[in-house]
């Protein structure tokens, strides 16, 4: 009959406890760097190789390239852009990525809105989203710099 | 008192008590929260405060819905018949020496009585809302409060026997003519009484006419608004006063070291069983209906029995 | 005046508390006593079958994720398995070792939350945040070697997508100790509880026959007494290297399915904790073939492999004809299985066993509609 009140004692020793609370807006968790959060895009690395596009299952990536404009026969990116509605942050396109150009950062909201249409996310927006990640950048300085050019 | 004097202590014991129950029922999620490794509340002002008054403000602005299905006079009815009563009971409470409405001889028997009229609110809104559910609610309820009345007036006779007088202020000057609060000589009448008073509160382990997750919300399922807000506010005011009464003829009501008022003493008394109520439901899960009622029936009418011929025999026996 | 009693239709869900997501059960009660019960599912069928043969090889892996939401990591596995044993794949043996960890990690995860929200079911409200609280050590662990929480993606065909992170497998063996703690704290608040037994001893009878009948498997199997489990009688990937115990119960009902589960978080612990010695410090974690993720074509043929998600046995029975997407794909999901004796379990129990038992069955709704 007796057992049922060992149960008290287990609830009265976790009220005091440590909490386990993380005040969510004031304190955000620190996910670990190979977090697959929202993609980030270095539009200078991608060479348009069409990979990440293949590589979607649920194709929410399109892109558009242009000719370079030194070298005829190379591409640079015109165009990129994620739907969100769709994508299930998979990594498929960062794991296909040849030059790193797509990469996933580890942030994990501020993707809701009340319009479907925010939720299409353009290069601009892609590649200024500037949060860490499994990925390295080089001359982060510089980098940064022209970004704040454009 | 008179009827003026009167009107204004009912006025003033209601805003306190609104204010009681914002107070209990942010004490209830902060305790849970604390057992459950959480914090509760913390975003409406300093530590959570404001968060039943932002509750409340949000039930009372909210659109006012009643089913099209619904038997319109007995919905509307059902709350404020559930609430009152928990009201008027709290009468007879005597906070202190002198801080009291009524100082009735037949305190135990009124108290006893009009409370079990918030069964009818209970069937009534369960009825009346045309939801199986709330139906299913309703009758588990009224079931389960009726058959816990029995033991709950049963274990309050023991107390009556010893003290021989029905007025809740008697029974607190006997506790101390005698020098001991009477939970010590009639334990098993106040072990009886804590059991079926969560029954009688719908309180969990016992809180089946709302059981969530079988029943999504029993009774008051398809309330809203500020009619819900009755049913809840009716609960708690419910959950107030057993516990007041637990504290006046279990532990000594007022009584207390002389340094503090008596208020004080009642209040902290009052919320130790709000505490205790709060931890069952960190605690326990949920019986089931026909355990409960066995349980009931089989046990706890029994013991509060045996409790009152032991009660008497002593009472004989001491002369 | 004559009175006469009627039968009531009570419809429960798709939304009510306690259905563990978009499950409709239409009950007829007579009183509270239930008379005929007929589960309702397909609320959320996505087709998952039907979009992999739209899809490549490995594109498939993040929908197999979705299936049994809360154990991701064997669903993983099993596609991956499937379709390697198309190709005869050799795995390397530190893959394997990862493949088990994450695995068995997502089997103790996916049983704590059972139990939370088991316990939730029964009435308690702090055992679901109690095993919320454990399982977040274990989805911390599970999110620092493959980036995410829930829907995991970690295995690759061939292998699995990333080496363990520095420091991993100790704080795996930190994780262990603690929910190991923890749940002895969990027996005690829950087990010996009278209200808690009451409810669940003699509760939904399955007998051995019948178990066996209705093809359950995993816990609820078990809990009939009947000794299956894949892990042991038809050892894949490398279970046959690890010491560990089949809890079994011979009574059959609720209380004993409760209690094979939390023996077989135990068990779980009990091989991760192997599998942490055993594992070799470095090495290849993923065969050549598989790291080319989207030309990936296994040769023709078909294949069914199976293995024991914490629900039960998932298997994958995979057609291919030698193109780069698979021919069919069929899933056998423990839960969808599992389910279909809700209906001959019911009918004579009141409404509050209801929810005991549907909850005893332990169901995932995406994978019992897939």
């Amino acid at each position: 009959m007796f057992r049922l009140l060992k149960g008290f004692g287990v609830t009265l020793k976790f009220f005091g406890s440590k909490k386990f609370t993380i005040l969510y807006p004031d304190e955000k968790v620190e996910m670990p760097e190979r977090f697959r959060g929202i993609h980030r895009f270095f539009p200078d690395k991608c060479i348009v190789c069409n990979m990440c596009v293949n590589a979607c299952p649920t194709d929410v990536i399109t892109l558009t390239g242009k000719p370079h404009p030194d070298n005829p026969k190379k591409k640079v990116i015109d165009t990129y852009n994620i739907d969100f509605q769709g994508c299930i942050l998979c990594d498929f396109c960062t794991e296909v990525c040849p030059t790193a150009a797509i990469v996933m950062t580890a942030r994990y909201d501020n993707l809701s809105s009340y319009d479907r249409a925010n939720h299409f996310k353009d290069i601009d927006w892609l590649s200024s989203n500037e949060v860490y990640g499994n990925y390295t950048i080089e001359e982060e300085v510089d980098e940064d710099e022209a970004g704040e050019e454009k | 008192m008179e009827l003026m004097p009167m009107v204004l202590y009912a006025g003033v014991l209601l805003q306190l008590i609104l204010a009681g129950v914002a107070a209990a029922i942010l004490f209830e999620r902060k305790v849970i929260g604390y057992m459950q490794l959480r914090t509760g509340p913390n975003r409406h002002g300093p530590w959570g405060i404001l968060q039943t008054v932002a509750d409340v403000l949000k039930l009372l602005i909210k659109e006012d819905i009643i089913p099209h299905a619904a038997d319109r006079k007995v919905f509307v009815l059902a709350p404020i018949i559930a609430f009152v009563p928990s009201f008027a009971i709290l009468a007879t409470v005597s906070w202190s020496e002198n801080l009291y409405a009524a100082d009735l001889n037949i305190g135990v028997l009124y108290f006893i009585g009009l409370s079990s009229v918030t069964t009818l609110g209970v069937l009534m809104g369960g009825w009346s809302s045309n939801n199986k559910y709330a139906l299913l609610g309703s009758m588990r309820g009224v079931a389960q409060m009726i058959s816990y009345e029995i033991p709950l007036v049963l274990s309050i006779v023991g107390v009556v026997i010893l003290v021989g007088s029905l007025n809740l202020r008697d029974i607190v000057f006997f506790q101390e003519s005698i020098g001991l609060w009477l939970f010590i000589p009639q334990f098993l009448g106040f072990v009886v009484y804590m059991i079926s008073a969560i029954a009688e509160l719908n309180r969990s382990p016992f809180d089946l006419p709302e059981a969530e997750s079988e029943l999504v919300s029993g009774y008051h399922t398809e309330y809203s608004g500020f009619r819900m807000a009755f049913f809840m506010l009716a609960e708690y005011v419910y959950a107030i006063a057993i516990s007041a009464l637990a504290t006046t003829i279990f532990f000594g009501g007022w009584l207390g070291p002389d340094f503090l008022p008596g208020e004080f003493w009642f209040l902290l008394k009052m919320c130790f069983f709000m505490f205790v109520w709060f931890w069952l439901r960190a605690t326990l899960p949920r019986a089931r209906v026909d355990h409960l009622m066995n349980f009931g029936w089989k046990v706890l009418i029994p013991l509060a029995l045996l409790n009152i011929v032991i009660t008497s025999i002593i009472k004989v026996w001491m002369g | 005046m004559t009175t006469h009693t009627e039968e009531m239709t009570l419809n429960m869900g798709p939304q009510h508390p306690s259905t563990h997501g978009v499950f409709r059960l239409k009950v007829t009660v007579r009183g509270e006593t239930i008379t005929s019960a007929e589960p309702i599912i397909g609320y959320l069928h996505r087709g998952s079958e039907k979009l992999a043969e739209g899809l490549a090889y490995s594109q498939f892996i993040p929908y197999t994720d979705r299936l049994d939401y809360m154990n991701a990591m064997t669903n993983n596995y099993i596609y991956c398995a499937s379709v390697e044993e198309l190709m005869g794949l050799e795995i390397p043996e530190r893959a394997e070792y990862l493949r088990i960890l994450t695995m068995e990690l997502n089997r103790v995860a996916s049983h704590l939350l059972w139990w939370g929200t088991f316990m939730l079911d029964m009435g308690a409200i702090s055992p679901f945040l109690y095993a919320f609280r454990d399982r977040d050590h274990i989805l911390d662990r599970l999110n620092e070697i493959s980036g995410a929480r829930m829907t995991f993606n970690y295995m690759r065909i061939g292998g699995v997508k990333w080496d363990a992170p520095e420091g991993w497998i100790d704080r795996v063996k930190e994780t262990v100790e603690l929910i190991r703690e923890n749940i002895h704290d969990y027996d005690t608040l829950v087990t010996g509880n009278e209200i808690f037994q009451a409810r669940s001893k003699g509760v939904g009878y399955i007998s051995k026959e019948n178990a066996v009948n209705w093809g359950l498997s995993g816990p609820a199997l078990r809990a009939s007494g009947v000794k299956f489990d894949i892990r042991k009688d038809e050892p894949y990937s490398i279970y046959d290297r690890f010491d560990f115990d089949i809890p079994t119960r011979e009574e059959g009902d609720v209380f004993a399915r409760y209690k094979v589960r939390i023996a077989e978080i135990y068990e779980s612990l009990k091989i991760v904790e192997q599998a942490c010695e055993q594992i070799p410090d470095e090495g290849e974690i993923i065969h050549k073939k598989g790291k080319r993720l989207m030309m990936i074509k296994p040769p023709e043929g078909e294949v069914y492999k199976r293995a024991e998600a914490s629900k039960g046995e998932i298997g994958v029975y995979l057609v291919s004809n030698k193109k780069k997407e698979p021919y069919r794909v069929k899933l056998r999901r423990p839960s969808f299985v599992n389910v279909e004796i809700l209906e001959e379990l019911l009918i004579g129990q009141p409404i509050a066993n209801l929810v005991a038992i549907f909850g005893s069955l332990d169901v995932v709704l995406g994978e019992v509609d897939a």
